[in-house]
């Protein structure tokens, strides 16, 4: 996959530098690997707990990384792939920079969560799954995430936010798109 | 940070002599932030409590903080005024909430003009901001304010005793209010079968949704025979529309250490796991602070406050599998597989983690631990029903005015939860019902919500305990659509491992598909009953014996609701759009193009400036229309 994606929406088609390649993510993930082991002793108890480090650090768990996991915990690859294809939380296709988790809990179903999903998909042109081509954003439908309070919710990355409406959508999305493209500013000065 | 939080910076480990130190020092402050004023007096100093509960969180209470802090820095009122950030008051709705102790006021939805008020007003000329304070206004003209308002002045808390009072951050203040005394009691003066014997008689169960003598449970676990053992907390809170374990792990979360080490002492372990659902970040970071902190002090680690008990914590994050909440499953999981359940006998009791006698309780069990050893069985079994003991945490959320977290004695009646405590139904229709218990429960009709709900009087009405997530529904939502949403989820859930489970589920989903869109026969409600028995009696874990219960219960108290779908093909909530037909309003359409373009099956014509008319050969009750129109033109019935 190539490095360079251009933005299509927001005005100006800029390129921007988001994507690193699958080698440099791969590698990443390694050393991630390799970090996380030094830490904590154990075999296949540790398993669960390692995808998560990896996985919050590059974004998803492609299967090198998986067949890397098996090896340095002694146990086969089917095991860990097992694991992954289990858990809702573990994906094998990476997620944007920002991962758009919409609460489809009972109180945010009472509340009408299903036309804030229609609203993010039209705004995004995202189905759930998904991540655009610049990889700002990824769509996934979620269990209840404990906000009921706040319904209809959806979690941006770890924050909460509550009580949506499509205009607050709107102008948060933007808001991100924005953060992302500094970000991503900042970095390519960084390298 | 403050001056007594630094628990990092001591790596001492505490005696008992030490704790007693740090009760002495700050109890009065600490204590004063739940007891009423006394009257007239302008108290000599003061903490700002801000909720830094998730849902205050959410709404941008931690820069309410920040502001009151600086603010009352520029006020000159830092010697005596001081901001605590604690966790969940419990009036999530009204967020962020700040309260003032000692004074009891609470200010609601507090923004940065009002962070000034309070500052200039409250703080510094001791008037508490009336138009910013949380209240109540009852008929002839009574208005309630502070802890008398309906909300709090109801509710009984003992899981919830140091939530939205102390700062989760701070070892010290959990101790200040007898933290981890009850751990010294059970350590130096009581033998574990009398720990045993008083948390049998106090009558507490599991929290979790099956309600199980937890004596009991211990008195097994101390009872196996196998050299290692554990302990586990639940906290796999996956019930969607229940947060009670997600708010006491971010605010109090020492009370669940503490709980766990006590059974830990008693059954013999020495090792414990928190399993927490990777969706509650901020509780992860908040628990595991809070076993940092206590490694710190000694409390966890070896030989604890100089006795031959040793015990440690390990927190395991789950990873988004609703089953994970069955017992068998959680400990697979924690071990690093497929989390599957797996027939029982053997209990964890006997055979659990790797194979060892393992004592698994839920999160809010393990916060009512510390008081029933600390106050006494016979206190804790005075509150309560004949056969339901003690209080019980419930996430109120739906078509409720005051949504949040509330604990009440068992034996409360909904309608006085629904009514007194949660406001009332928001949208003024009436009150329908209530779901308890998540996609395992059922719904408690209005008719009857003068039944004191406890573990029985649920199960009774089709419905259960679980684990306390209460959706309050009015009349505009379908009983037919909320039991499909149901079993969606548990189809999506279920690990398939047992047939009845996986394909029964997925049957019954089918049908209730059909009944949603019209194409059901009246014996589809009979076939939906044999199946619905059949799969709670032959599943392998509680997930597919439960799994029915949503429709059952349902089928029980709303039938009629069904027949209309299946019979006169309407949803009476207007819910189940394939069953309403869709019109345009001649007075209202302005002939503006929208719905056109909106409609994806070409249903709607029309020219520009004239009305436009829907062919219902052709309309696929999509509903873009009714959404897409902006004067409202189209009605959908």
């Amino acid at each position: 996959m190539s490095g360079t994606v251009t933005t299509e929406t927001g005005g100006h088609a800029a390129p921007v530098s988001l994507v690193p390649s699958d080698e440099e993510i791969i590698e990443r993930g390694r050393r991630v690997v390799d970090g996380y082991l030094v830490e904590n002793r154990g075999g296949s108890e540790r398993l669960i707990p390692l995808l998560h480090r990896v996985q919050e650090d590059i974004g998803y768990l492609p299967f090198p990384i998986q067949e890397y996991i098996a090896a340095r915990l002694a146990i086969s690859p089917i095991q860990v792939y097992s694991v992954v294809s289990f858990y809702h939380f573990f994906t094998t296709v990476p997620r944007g920079r920002f991962q758009l988790k919409v609460c489809m809990g009972t109180a945010c179903f009472v509340q009408h969560a299903e036309g804030l999903l229609d609203t993010i998909k039209e705004l995004t042109g995202l189905r759930v799954g998904e991540v655009t081509a610049d990889r700002i954003f990824s769509l996934e439908q979620v269990r209840c995430i404990g906000a009921c309070g706040l319904a209809p919710a959806m979690m941006v990355n770890d924050e909460v936010y509550g009580h949506l409406t499509p205009a607050e959508i709107r102008k948060l999305l933007r808001r991100l798109k924005s953060r992302a493209k500094q970000a991503a500013g900042e970095e390519a000065a960084h390298a | 940070m403050h001056e007594h939080t630094a628990a990092m910076d001591r790596p001492t480990r505490l005696g008992r002599e030490d704790l007693r130190g740090i009760r002495a020092r700050l109890r009065s402050v600490v204590d004063s932030r739940r007891r009423p004023p006394a009257p007239g007096a302008v108290p000599a100093r003061r903490d700002v409590l801000v909720c830094a509960g998730g849902a205050c969180v959410s709404c941008h209470s931690l820069p309410v903080a920040d502001q009151l802090e600086r603010e009352i820095a520029a006020a000159g009122l830092s010697a005596t005024t001081r901001v605590v950030r604690v966790g969940c008051m419990g009036l999530c709705d009204a967020g962020p909430l700040v309260m003032i102790s000692p004074d009891g006021s609470y200010y609601a939805r507090v923004t940065s003009a009002a962070v000034t008020r309070i500052v200039d007003e409250h703080l510094r000329e001791n008037k508490p901001v009336t138009d910013f304070e949380l209240s109540w206004e009852g008929p002839e003209g009574v208005r309630k304010t502070g802890r008398d308002v309906p909300f709090f002045a109801r509710q009984v808390k003992v899981a919830l005793r140091n939530c939205g009072v102390v700062d989760p951050g701070s070892i010290d203040e959990y101790v200040a209010l007898d933290g981890y005394l009850a751990l010294e009691k059970i350590l130096f003066e009581l033998e574990p079968q009398e720990v045993i014997d008083s948390v049998k008689r106090s009558g507490l169960r599991g929290r979790g949704g099956a309600g199980f003598p937890t004596g009991m449970k211990w008195g097994f676990v101390r009872e196996a025979v196998g050299g290692e053992k554990y302990v586990v907390c639940n906290g796999d809170e996956g019930d969607p529309g229940a947060f009670m374990d997600r708010s006491i792990l971010e605010g109090d979360p020492h009370s669940v250490i503490e709980g766990m080490m006590i059974a830990g002492f008693v059954a013999g372990a020495r090792q414990g796991y928190v399993y927490v659902r990777a969706e509650y970040p901020l509780a992860i970071e908040r628990l595991a602070a809070a076993i940092e902190a206590a490694r710190a002090y000694g409390l966890l680690g070896e030989s604890i406050l100089g006795s031959p008990f040793s015990f440690d914590i390990e927190i395991r994050i789950g990873a988004g599998a609703f089953v994970c909440g069955e017992e068998t499953a959680l400990l697979a999981s924690i071990e690093g597989r497929r989390g599957m359940p797996r027939p029982r006998p053997p209990f964890p009791a006997r055979a659990g983690l790797w194979g060892k006698p393992t004592l698994i309780n839920n999160v809010e069990t393990w916060a009512n631990v510390p008081p029933i050893i600390l106050r006494g069985e016979a206190w804790y079994s005075g509150i309560g029903t004949a056969r339901s003991k003690g209080t019980k945490v419930f996430a109120l959320a739906g078509a409720i005015r005051n949504t949040g977290l509330v604990e009440v004695p068992m034996g409360i009646s909904l309608r006085d939860i629904v009514e007194e405590i949660g406001g009332g139904i928001r949208s003024g229709r009436p009150f329908k019902a209530a779901q308890s218990g998540g996609p395992s429960g059922g719904c408690i009709p209005a008719s009857a919500g003068d039944t004191p709900i406890d573990f029985e009087s649920l199960q009774e009405l089709g419905a259960i305990m679980g684990s306390g997530g209460l959706v309050v529904l009015d009349e505009g939502t379908c009983m037919v659509e909320l039991s499909r949403f149901f079993l969606d989820f548990l189809v999506d859930e279920s690990c398939g491992k047992c047939p009845p489970c996986r394909i029964g589920t997925q049957i019954m989903l089918n049908l209730l598909e059909r009944i949603t869109k019209g194409q059901a026969a009246i014996e589809d409600l009979d076939t939906l009953h044999t199946l619905a028995a059949h799969i709670q009696r032959s599943s392998l874990c509680g997930l597919g014996q439960t799994a029915p219960n949503a429709v059952l219960s349902t089928l029980r108290h709303f039938r009629a609701e069904y027949e209309t779908h299946v019979v006169d093909k309407k949803c009476p909530a207007r819910q189940c759009k394939q069953l309403l037909i869709y019109t345009i309003i001649p007075d209202l359409c302005e002939g503006c193009g929208v719905c056109l373009k909106a409609c994806p099956s070409g249903a709607i014509t029309g020219e520009i400036k004239h009305l436009h008319v829907i062919s219902q050969d052709l309309c696929i009750h999509c509903g873009a229309c009714l959404t897409a129109c902006p004067t409202d033109a189209v009605l959908a019935e």
